[in-house]
């Protein structure tokens, strides 16, 4: 009860500062609706046309989601983290009850109602405006599990960011360098046929693949696969890193 | 009495730079121990120390607990450069830090006791900067700590706000919380502080009650006399006994009692030498850590630190000087005496 009770508390005031600051929410969700909008609505999908983009629609659903699933936590933690540092409120919370392993807990609880808007959102969108068909059958429910354990993962991540980062530009810097390759390179908008042969293996290293192979899946109609099973390794290895390196003193 | 704080031979150093130099301290349950020092001195390193903020060498213990180990619920702390989220009210802060604890003080009563009652719904970020910190210190009383860290409480507090905060302190020092605060302010430890440390250079070079402090480090009381004579005052002074020292355009009594002016007044009337004022000053805690600091204030007119110390009386709670003008006919003309005996002497 007291866990709960200090989750709780670290949670709404998380969830209070990230709503009153209304750039970072309009952000947060324009972000991906400008992508659904270029990508989906403007270049379209060309399926006989080759290159980028040559897909049926709904092949880009976890592309989408990705950029929120992916951006969101690893910028909101890490600049979180470094925002805390400077303004000495992991001093603050060395004396409280309140362990690191629950900040993180609390921190990505908001990252996943967040991230959970953003994601029905998008997709709402992709159907809307992409054409994209997304069979409706008891399976999309795993897009939930899915889309939680990679918030989840990339939280730890966004953790690790800020532990690293000595400023808050330093995490959005790094976050940055680290997202946008894994956007693009882990079997999302870019398709393995599409790169060298040498470099596949290297997407199966990225986290953010199984994320993208399992919606994919879900949303499809594909077979199902281990990639959630990996991406919940993954998610447990990332959030317990990401605890141990919040800061607890100087 | 127990110990409440306990560190023994405490060493941190970062890098080259020596911060804490094997401190040795120990701090009563009930006590309100003030720790002041030059900037850089170690203060707030010493205040992690004993937190459990900060790893050091040595040995630290709260009512018998490592820092660390210790139920959180039995400490408090407010670091020098917190600040909380800026978009949450003053209320939702202390629901929120209260939140972090199993029992926690009622909001309305924090808030009230830091008489936040009437900006409780306003955003931090809109508060003025004493408001802030009043959030700030409100935070720190959530969990109703055994003992309480403060480091810099009142910086940037206007005097009363920051008296209304001592109003505070003393309150939860008469229920028996043991306060543990730094400051630069020497009236605020003067004020609040059961005794005082003066940390230099990473090493606790005095420790005792102001009082004792003053004592042993503050040099005595001194009649200033500001006259275009004072070769024929320090001569017509010292006909009556007194110790007096003539400088270009004052004379100097040391060790005088207030009940002495009277008669310094009379001895100058009576050989018919002029003053422009009188300025009485008693050494202060201000003294005490110029003293042993070693450091000065640029612009003090004379040695030894009486215009230091008058303004340190004016700024502290005016108990410490009295000035008085010939011209005003004995009424003071500038900073208000302890008790009247400076204007009474000169009447």
């Amino acid at each position: 009860m007291s866990r709960a009770r200090r989750i709780r508390a670290e949670a709404v005031g998380a969830w209070h500062s990230f709503l009153r600051r209304r750039t970072a929410v309009f952000f947060t969700f324009f972000f991906p609706v400008l992508l659904v909008v270029i990508f989906g609505a403007l270049v379209r999908t060309q399926p006989t046309g080759g290159g980028l983009f040559a897909e049926p629609a709904a092949y880009y659903v976890p592309g989408y989601l990705a950029t929120v699933v992916l951006f969101t936590p690893l910028s909101r933690v890490g600049s979180e983290i470094a925002r805390h540092r400077d303004d000495s409120r992991f001093e603050k919370l060395a004396t409280t009850p309140l362990g690191r392993a629950e900040w993180l807990i609390a921190h990505t609880l908001v990252n996943i109602a967040i991230i959970g808007l953003a994601s029905l959102l998008i997709l709402g969108l992709v159907v809307a405006l992409t054409g994209a068909v997304i069979p409706l059958t008891p399976r999309l429910a795993l897009l939930a599990p899915f889309t939680v354990a990679a918030v989840v993962l990339f939280c730890g991540f966004g953790a690790i960011l800020g532990r690293l980062s000595s400023t808050q530009d330093g995490v959005i810097a790094a976050s940055n360098t680290i997202a946008f390759p894994l956007l693009f390179l882990s079997d999302t908008f870019v398709t393995l046929d599409q790169l060298p042969p040498w470099f596949a293996p290297l997407v199966d290293l990225s986290p953010l693949t199984y994320f993208a192979r399992g919606v994919r899946a879900v949303t499809t109609g594909e077979p199902a696969t281990p990639a959630l099973g990996v991406l919940a390794v993954l998610a447990v290895i990332f959030f317990v890193a990401g605890a141990y390196a919040i800061p607890r003193t100087d | 009495m127990n110990e409440a704080v306990v560190a023994a031979d405490v060493r941190k150093q970062y890098g080259e730079t020596v911060a804490l130099d094997g401190v040795d301290l120990s701090v009563a349950d009930g006590e309100v121990f003030g720790l002041i020092g030059p900037n850089g001195a170690g203060k707030t390193t010493l205040v992690r120390a004993l937190t459990g903020t900060t790893a050091v060498d040595g040995e630290v213990s709260v009512h018998g607990e490592t820092p660390t180990g210790i139920d959180a619920d039995r400490i408090g702390l407010l670091p020098q450069s917190f600040a909380p989220p800026a978009r949450l009210t003053a209320r939702e802060l202390v629901d929120y830090y209260g939140g972090l604890y199993d029992s926690a003080r009622d909001t309305d009563d924090i808030l009230a006791t830091v008489g936040l009652e009437n900006d409780a719904d306003s955003w931090y970020e809109t508060l003025s900067g004493g408001q802030q910190r009043r959030v700030c210190v409100g935070i720190a009383l959530v969990n109703n700590p055994d003992v309480l860290f403060l480091d810099e409480p009142t910086t940037g507090i206007d005097p009363a706000g920051r008296r209304s905060l001592w109003s505070v302190l003393e309150g939860l020092a008469e229920g028996g919380t043991t306060i543990f605060l730094t400051s630069h302010s020497m009236a605020e430890v003067e004020r609040l502080a059961d005794r005082v440390g003066l940390l230099q250079d990473g090493r606790l070079v005095a420790v005792g009650s102001p009082a004792e402090l003053i004592d042993s480090h503050g040099g005595g009381s001194r009649l200033v006399i500001e006259t275009d004579d004072s070769s024929a005052a320090a001569d017509a002074l010292a006909a009556e006994g007194f110790e007096a020292t003539a400088e270009p355009t004052t004379v100097v009594i040391a060790g005088v009692s207030p009940v002495d002016i009277g008669d310094a007044v009379a001895a100058l009337s009576a050989a018919d030498v002029g003053y422009e004022s009188l300025t009485w000053t008693e050494p202060s805690l201000e003294d005490v850590y110029l003293q042993l600091t070693g450091e000065t204030f640029e612009g003090a007119a004379t040695p030894g630190g009486s215009v230091v110390a008058e303004q340190t009386a004016g700024d502290a709670s005016a108990t410490q000087a009295g000035t008085v003008s010939q011209d005003s006919a004995g009424s003071q003309d500038s900073t208000a005496p302890q008790d009247g005996t400076a204007q009474e002497g000169a009447r």
